[in-house]
C-alpha cells in the first residue's frame, strides 16, 4: 500500500473490522479492503453497496458468470483480481 | 453520467456524490475536475468542457504533475509507481488529498468506460479513446 494512511490510520469501527478479518483468516488482510474500510462514508460504503448489488443481485447472469466477466476485465487492465 | 436510466443508477448516484460531496481533504471541485478528466470522451461526441484541472488554473508544475497522476491512474493504474506518490507527497499533498485524488480518478475513468460501453451497446459511436491511441502509438509513456 502506498498511502500509508490508507495501510494503517483507519477509525476505530474499522481498525476493529481490520483486526478481525486478520484474526479470523489467519491473513494479512487485502489492499481492497483496507482501501474500501478507510473512510467508508468517502467511497468504500457506497462502493460495495454498488458492487454487492451488480455482483450478486438479481441479474439474468449467474454470480460464476459475472465473477468471470471481473476476473477477464481486471487481466484486461493488469491487475489482479 | 454513467448509467442514467439503468438498473443500478441510484447505486451509481450515491457513488458518485458520496465521493463529490463528503467532507475531505480535497475541495469538491477539484474531485469534480479529477472525475470528468478522467472519464475521458464522452460518447455522442459531446463537446468535453473544459475543468479546472485542464484550463486556467494549469499552468503551475504542481498541477502538471496531478493531472499527469490522474491521466496515469485512469489510463493504466498499473504503471503507478512509488516513486509517483512519492513525489506528490514531496510536491505537499496529503495522503488524504491522494486518496481522494486517486478514488475520484478511478471513479470517472470506470464511468466513462461503462458509458462509452453502453453507448456502443446501442449502437453509437463514440469518439476514439485515449488509452487505444496509446496502445498504438505506445509513444506517450
Amino acid at each position: 500500500m502506498r498511502l500509508r494512511a490508507v495501510e494503517h490510520r483507519h477509525r476505530l469501527p474499522q481498525r476493529l473490522k481490520l483486526t478481525l478479518i486478520r484474526v479470523v483468516s489467519g491473513r494479512r488482510v487485502p489492499d481492497v479492503v483496507k482501501t474500501l474500510l478507510y473512510r467508508p462514508e468517502f467511497f468504500g460504503r457506497a462502493m460495495c453497496e454498488w458492487t454487492q448489488a451488480v455482483m450478486r443481485g438479481p441479474s439474468p447472469w449467474s454470480v460464476g458468470e459475472r465473477e468471470l466477466f471481473a476476473a477477464f476485465t481486471s487481466r484486461l487492465n493488469q491487475c489482479v483480481f | 453520467m454513467g448509467d442514467p436510466g439503468g438498473r443500478y443508477a441510484a447505486y451509481t448516484a450515491r457513488l458518485v456524490d458520496g465521493v463529490l460531496s463528503a467532507r475531505g481533504h480535497t475541495p469538491s471541485a477539484l474531485r469534480r475536475a479529477v472525475l470528468e478528466r478522467a472519464f475521458g470522451p464522452h460518447p455522442l461526441s459531446k463537446p468535453v468542457t473544459s475543468s479546472p484541472l485542464s484550463g486556467t488554473e494549469r499552468g503551475t508544475g504542481g498541477e502538471d504533475a496531478l493531472a499527469a497522476y490522474v491521466d496515469k491512474v485512469a489510463r493504466h493504474a498499473y504503471k503507478v509507481t512509488d516513486d509517483d506518490l512519492a513525489a506528490l507527497q514531496r510536491a505537499g499533498h496529503s495522503d488524504d488529498a491522494l486518496f481522494e485524488v486517486t478514488v475520484s480518478a478511478a471513479l470517472g475513468a470506470a464511468l466513462g468506460r461503462l458509458e462509452r460501453g453502453m453507448a456502443a451497446l446501442r449502437g453509437e459511436s463514440s469518439p476514439p479513446v485515449p488509452l487505444s491511441a496509446t496502445r498504438r502509438g505506445g509513444t506517450r509513456d
